[in-house]
């Protein structure tokens, strides 16, 4: 079971499909649902600057075009990644999977890719089995499909 | 998290005689004692509410979502077609002011033919006349000095002029009569086609 789960997305019903999904497969506790990169952004700013640094979910899921947003999903990575200390287990959770953005997304240090449809539980299912080999940053990035 | 005695007992009761029970992830971290049938039971039938609540809703939200989907796709689509007809109504109306550009090309065209028919029409006319002038100028001066030289010559000659003298005057009087026949045909035929203009 993860810890704690922060999901970035902007579209509000996926929030709930993301809630009962994780709940249904046990995979956390504490989910915390974010609509706008800002937001999570002057979160990550807050904890690497003023701490603690205890209070940072353990798992991150960016939506990569989040609208109404001042930068996409890979920028929000790229920051945390290189700017707020990194520390957390970070990727993409999105309806794309054009090879460019996921090519991008690797290259500012995501760890996988979730590609959203109708029957996202086996996905969570198989990222969940391999939650511990990315949290012991062992595991290669991943897509799933 | 282990529940306190009284707290145990009033959720037991609660649920036996309200049918409330709790839900969500609380329910994840409630450790029930080992020989607490009771509770465990408690636990399990709310787990299972729970789940198969969380699945109604997921398959719901997923409903709803797909159809939201389905919803912006068609807006997309109306938007489409909006700016597809937006285009052709554009189109008709660039081909309806081409076809207006060449409507009056055409007329003007047509007026510029007329006006040359009309102007060559008034040329033949002319020089018609001019013709008819110049015959007549030179039928009447031919005949005037034909005439004339004749009595003339029997002047000189001392002949009698008497009836030449007469001839030539009625041929003169005839002559000059017509001339000026002609000059008022002319006039005339020159004013009716300036006015016809």
């Amino acid at each position: 079971m993860i810890d704690s789960i922060l999901l970035v997305d902007d579209e509000d019903l996926f929030h709930l499909v993301f809630e009962d999904a994780c709940s249904l497969l046990d995979m956390t506790l504490s989910l915390e649902a974010l609509n706008s990169s800002d937001e999570a952004d002057r979160l990550f700013r807050k904890w690497f600057i003023e701490g603690p640094i205890d209070e940072r979910p353990g798992c991150v899921f960016v939506d990569l075009n989040i609208i109404g947003s001042s930068f996409d999903g890979i920028e929000l990575i790229r920051k945390i990644n290189h700017d707020y200390g990194n520390g957390v287990v970070i990727g993409i959770i999105s309806s794309s999977d054009d090879n460019q953005e996921i090519e991008k997304a690797k290259e500012v240090g995501a760890q996988f890719w979730i590609i959203k449809s109708d029957e996202i539980e086996p996905r969570l299912e198989d990222f969940l089995n391999d939650y511990e080999s990315y949290q012991a940053r062992t595991a290669p990035f991943k897509v799933y499909r | 998290m282990q529940l306190s005695q009284e707290v145990r007992d009033a959720l037991l009761e609660l649920a036996k005689k309200k049918k409330v029970y709790l839900e969500g992830n609380i329910l994840k971290v409630i450790k029930p004692v080992d020989n607490d049938t009771e509770l465990k039971a408690y636990l399990e039938v709310c787990r299972t509410r729970d789940k198969d609540a969380r699945k109604k809703r997921l398959d719901v939200t997923k409903q709803v979502q797909s159809q939201n989907k389905d919803l912006e796709a068609a807006a997309q689509q109306n938007e489409q077609l909006l700016q597809d007809l937006q285009v052709a109504l554009n189109e008709a109306k660039r081909s309806e002011q081409e076809a207006e550009v060449a409507k009056a090309e055409a007329e003007k065209l047509r007026d510029e033919a007329v006006e040359d028919l009309d102007m060559l029409q008034k040329r033949t006319q002319f020089e018609l006349i001019g013709l008819i002038v110049k015959v007549a100028l030179v039928i009447i001066i031919g005949v005037g000095v034909t005439t004339t030289l004749l009595y003339s010559v029997a002047m000189l000659a001392g002949a009698d002029t008497t009836l030449l003298g007469n001839a030539w005057s009625n041929m003169f009087g005839i002559l000059l009569t017509n001339s000026f026949s002609i000059i008022g045909t002319i006039m005339g035929v020159k004013y009716a086609t300036e006015k016809d203009n």
